[in-house]
């Protein structure tokens, strides 16, 4: 039985899991709430004495007030844009730069192919949290900066994948044929490889969002974020977490925004590479 | 085969040469030059002269990097700029309690994920499983920083048990030392213990549905028997190349760890030597770490040649 199950193909009889539909559902509200945030808010995320400092949750601060008397409600609502763009800019970048080198690389293959996929081998190689933290500690930390950087760490690890999954599809007669019509490279990466890969980038895109997020919040957390302040979640654990004996809302309602975001992320990333028969991306972490 | 692991030995020595590289010219490039940092504003011009001088900034980066390469082959890493002891000296307490810190956290990580993820295997589908896949889940998604203050949260200033610090040098006794080093050891190893454990358990519960696994229950041999002879070795590869790529994140995770419980190790000396911009502790620091990321990676490589002969035709 258990035999003539596995033989079945891969994604037949495949639907949504309740998990991911969840983890979907989650997304949604937290993009809506990235859109909507500022129409949200009962007070300005900035706004000093908005309530006494460190004053517990109520209806008026349902998630309290940090030292300086700020909501921390408004603070985690419009942190969340920031988080969510971020993480999406960064992924973003990475993968179209990826992508395109992937392809490229797959189509060109030859010595080429070798010294380029040699050179993304030693970038990858590298520990990406403390290049980062080298990387926006030179050029400054400012949030445009941060992106570029993650993204930078990011698009080798997307251009090895994406040519591995090209190199399976450059060798179909479908591309011998089009190679043979006489087209050009753009034509042949865009309409042939292009299309067969776009499930591996789809995955990738979203498993990247999800480390995208968490670096950029780690990043923002160790100091090396937006300047204070900014209602960037990670520096909003930082600065709460030095006063948690005081209260620990403020550094509990944006780790928990943080943590239900990125398991979201990974939960909804899971069931879409499951739908659409890639196993277990989330497993590819480290 | 062994053409092929030296290929990849030289291949992680050129990438910790080029890392090299860059971390000396991304320092190069911070804002002012070693002098100023050091001296900070009000300084006068013939102070500063001075001190460009005997740091040698006068000379060509190129130049400069060879000496500094020279002098780390020959066992001499520099003067720290912020406390004007040897970088040697600095590096040598911080070294010691990040290793006794990952020690730890390694000693408990390998019994915890190799039996959760043969149990949870095993136990395939009903409850303990589920749970356990449930828990890595969150584990696994979950950033360190997270973790941390989930915990202590809890553990320090809710209940008050455990300090919400990790200040070794002041632990006196071994209790001390051990309620010190606690809460940092659990979030590490959590981190780590949730990403062996999924891997773990599924490939053993893709050995587990074999062939050989059906025969050697249909010869009768005993249950347990089957799991630990016939099983339990196939998995090892994967484990022992999950366990390199946990080292290897540990690099990174002790940074942000260390920080948060404020823990003397190196990763916490790194963050401070950023914010210092101690140019040859960063350097040190930095390249010390990539080393033994470099290694893991190496190491996990390696090991996946020596446990999966079809990759070996691969390359």
């Amino acid at each position: 039985m258990t035999l003539l199950l596995s033989a079945a193909p891969r994604n037949i009889g495949r639907r949504p899991s309740l998990t991911g539909g969840f983890a979907a559902l989650l997304l949604a509200a937290f993009f809506a709430i990235a859109i909507a945030g500022p129409w949200l808010v009962p007070f300005d995320p900035a706004a000093i004495g908005a309530g006494m400092p460190f004053e517990p949750p109520s209806w008026q601060h349902p998630f309290g007030t940090d030292n300086f008397g700020r909501d921390v409600f408004s603070r985690v609502v419009i942190g969340t844009r920031q988080a969510l763009a971020t993480g999406l800019a960064a992924t973003g970048l990475a993968v179209i730069v990826g992508t395109a080198l992937g392809l490229w690389l797959a189509h060109r293959r030859g010595i080429v192919d070798e010294i380029v996929a040699r050179i993304l081998d030693v970038l990858i190689s590298m520990p990406p949290l403390i290049m980062a933290l080298l990387a926006v500690s030179v050029f400054g930390s400012n949030p445009a900066l941060v992106v570029l950087t993650v993204a930078v760490l990011f698009a080798p690890r997307v251009a090895r994948v994406v040519r591995a999954a090209a190199l399976t599809v450059v060798t179909e007669d479908y591309v011998t044929a089009a190679l043979l019509r006489g087209e050009t490279t753009l034509a042949i990466v865009l309409r042939e490889l292009l299309p067969n890969v776009a499930g591996t980038v789809f995955v990738e895109f979203s498993i990247r969002t999800g480390y995208a997020i968490v670096m950029i919040g780690s990043l923002s957390f160790l100091g090396f974020g937006s300047p204070p302040p900014t209602p960037e979640w990670g520096l909003m654990i930082n600065e709460g977490y030095a006063a948690v004996n005081a209260s620990f809302w403020p550094v509990l309602a944006p780790t928990a925004a943080m943590a239900l975001l990125v398991i979201a992320v990974n939960l909804f990333t899971d069931d879409v590479s499951r739908l659409i028969g890639h196993s277990g991306p989330v497993e590819a972490r480290r | 085969m062994p053409k092929l692991i030296a290929f990849r030995c030289l291949s992680a020595l050129a990438t910790l040469a080029v890392v090299s590289v860059i971390v000396f010219w991304m320092v190069e490039w911070l804002p002012g030059d070693a002098a100023e940092r050091l001296l900070g504003r009000d300084v006068t011009a013939a102070g500063l002269a001075a001190l460009r001088d005997k740091l040698q900034l006068g000379i060509a980066p190129w130049s400069r990097y060879g000496h500094w390469l020279a002098g780390v082959l020959s066992g001499d890493l520099g003067t720290s700029i912020s406390s004007g002891r040897p970088v040697a000296d600095v590096l040598a307490g911080p070294a010691g309690n990040t290793l006794l810190l990952t020690g730890i956290v390694l000693v408990l990580y390998f019994p915890l994920s190799l039996g959760l993820g043969v149990w949870a295997a095993v136990r395939q589908g009903r409850p303990v499983d589920l749970a356990v896949q449930l828990f890595t889940l969150i584990g696994m998604c979950l950033p360190e920083y997270v973790v941390a203050i989930a915990l202590t949260s809890v553990f320090a200033v809710k209940l008050g048990w455990l300090p919400p610090l990790a200040l070794i040098d002041q632990a006196h006794t071994f209790g001390d030392l051990i309620r010190t080093l606690l809460l940092p050891t659990v979030t590490l190893t959590a981190a780590m213990t949730a990403y062996a454990v999924r891997m773990i358990r599924e490939c053993l519960i893709d050995v587990l549905r074999s062939g050989y696994v059906d025969m050697a229950h249909l010869k009768g041999t005993p249950p347990r028997r089957v799991l630990l002879r016939h099983a339990l070795p196939n998995a090892l590869g994967p484990a022992l190349n999950v366990t390199a790529l946990n080292v290897a994140w540990l690099t990174g995770g002790i940074v942000v760890v260390e920080t948060i419980f404020n823990f003397p190790g190196l990763g916490r000396l790194l963050v401070d030597a950023i914010s210092n911009k101690d140019v040859p502790v960063i350097l040190s620091v930095s390249l010390l770490l990539t080393g033994v990321y470099i290694f893991c990676n190496l190491v996990a490589d390696i090991g996946s040649l020596v446990f999966n002969p079809k990759l070996r035709s691969a390359r």
